[in-house]
């Protein structure tokens, strides 16, 4: 195992990459101060899920799927993943425009994005 | 819970799952190698079954077009949550003019500005609708398109200002590209359903491959979602900038916080 370990750990990267990735946007969101700040977090976390899902689509070698300039039957990488995260992608966006809007609602109700000061979730007097 | 609770409670549970991530990155398949055959049975099948050469158009909206009509609906749930939290002062009228604030001064622009803003609205536009319309066969698609077409509209707003922003962008009409592009989808779907076929079987002739009009029912699905995500992303806009005219004092109708 130790033999190989060079290959392997480069080869685990990626992976390691996601896991990293979500993990800085988790951090970020349970140290947050500032909602706008806490949703850009769970931008991040998101982004960890493009890179996973790319690195497992990716061939070694092998050209984009789209198949005008090479002919069909030319090695190329994963489609089905791409379009996973290419909707990912667009659907995140969507949802990012909700919280923000929401964080809008919070800070015109509550005059606060700070998800400390908004601690009880009771009416205020 | 302090901060400072929460940050040792994440430690310990990243540190727990540590090593379960370690194992599981190491029993992952090589990086570069391919792991599933259904994407290589895609790239192998599609170009001559559905004549169409984005593999990824093809993918989502046909081979996994039930799943896209799932995507999309969630794309026009959250857009429509957006512009209903965002309205929820200013009511539900939607005026067509711009709200302003009394006091706020407008900043004029250079004349470049507004030159260069024009040319690359109609540019980013004429673009957007490219990528749209080419989804098929080459890299594009309704998504992307659509939000490139959407982001026109903000280079409108730098060029043109608020008040005129405002009256270009109607707010019906991009709520009907919103959901008539959803609605297409919908048909799209639902039409092989009548001729007893499964939902979103591809009927319609297929067209030459590598031809602007190829894919059939993907191309119908791919131009739909184009115009919803246009419609929606322009929505989006259109709200958050009006959010910015509406001042701090409105009254914010509430029932159950004063």
């Amino acid at each position: 195992m130790s033999g190989s370990f060079g290959s392997l750990s480069f080869g685990i990267l990626p992976w390691l990459i996601a896991a990293w990735l979500f993990a800085v946007g988790l951090y970020g969101i349970v140290s947050s101060r500032n909602y706008v700040h806490l949703i850009g977090c769970l931008a991040v976390c998101q982004s960890a899920t493009y890179v996973l899902l790319l690195a497992i689509g990716l061939h070694r070698g092998a050209g984009p799927p789209i198949f005008y300039d090479h002919p069909p039957g030319t090695r190329a990488v994963d489609p089905v993943v791409q379009a996973l995260v290419l909707t990912d992608i667009v659907v995140g966006a969507a949802v990012t425009a909700l919280l923000l809007a929401i964080a809008l609602q919070v800070q015109k109700r509550r005059g606060s994005v700070d998800p400390q000061a908004l601690r009880p979730l009771r009416p205020t007097q | 819970m302090s901060p400072r609770w929460r940050l040792l409670l994440l430690t310990l549970a990243l540190l727990a799952l540590a090593p379960g991530l370690w194992r599981v990155a190491r029993a992952m398949p090589p990086f570069g190698s391919p792991t599933s055959l259904y994407g290589p049975a895609i790239n192998q099948l599609a170009p001559a079954a559905r004549h169409v050469s984005n593999m990824v158009a093809a993918v989502n909206f046909d081979f996994r077009g039930f799943d896209t009509l799932g995507e999309e609906t969630m794309l026009l749930c959250a857009v429509t949550g957006a512009v209903v939290l965002l309205r929820g002062s200013r009511g539900e009228g939607g005026r067509d003019r711009a709200g302003r604030l009394p006091g706020r001064t407008v900043a004029p622009r250079a004349d470049a500005t507004v030159l260069v803003c024009r040319l690359s609205a109609a540019l980013v536009l004429l673009f957007g609708v490219y990528v749209v319309l080419h989804g098929t066969v080459t890299p594009g698609g309704g998504f992307q398109g659509g939000v490139i077409a959407a982001s026109s509209f903000l280079l409108l707003y730098l060029g043109e200002g608020y008040d005129v922003w405002r009256r270009l962008m109607r707010g019906p009409l991009l709520q009907l590209l919103e959901a008539g592009g959803a609605l297409a989808f919908v048909v799209a779907a639902a039409v092989p359903l009548i001729r007893a076929h499964p939902a979103l079987t591809n009927l319609l002739p297929l067209g030459q491959f590598r031809s602007l009009y190829s894919g059939g029912l993907v191309l119908v699905v791919n131009d739909a979602v184009g115009l919803s995500v246009t419609g929606s992303f322009g929505m989006l806009l259109l709200e958050f900038l009006e959010e910015t005219r509406s001042s701090a004092s409105d009254p914010v109708p509430d029932e159950e916080d004063t």
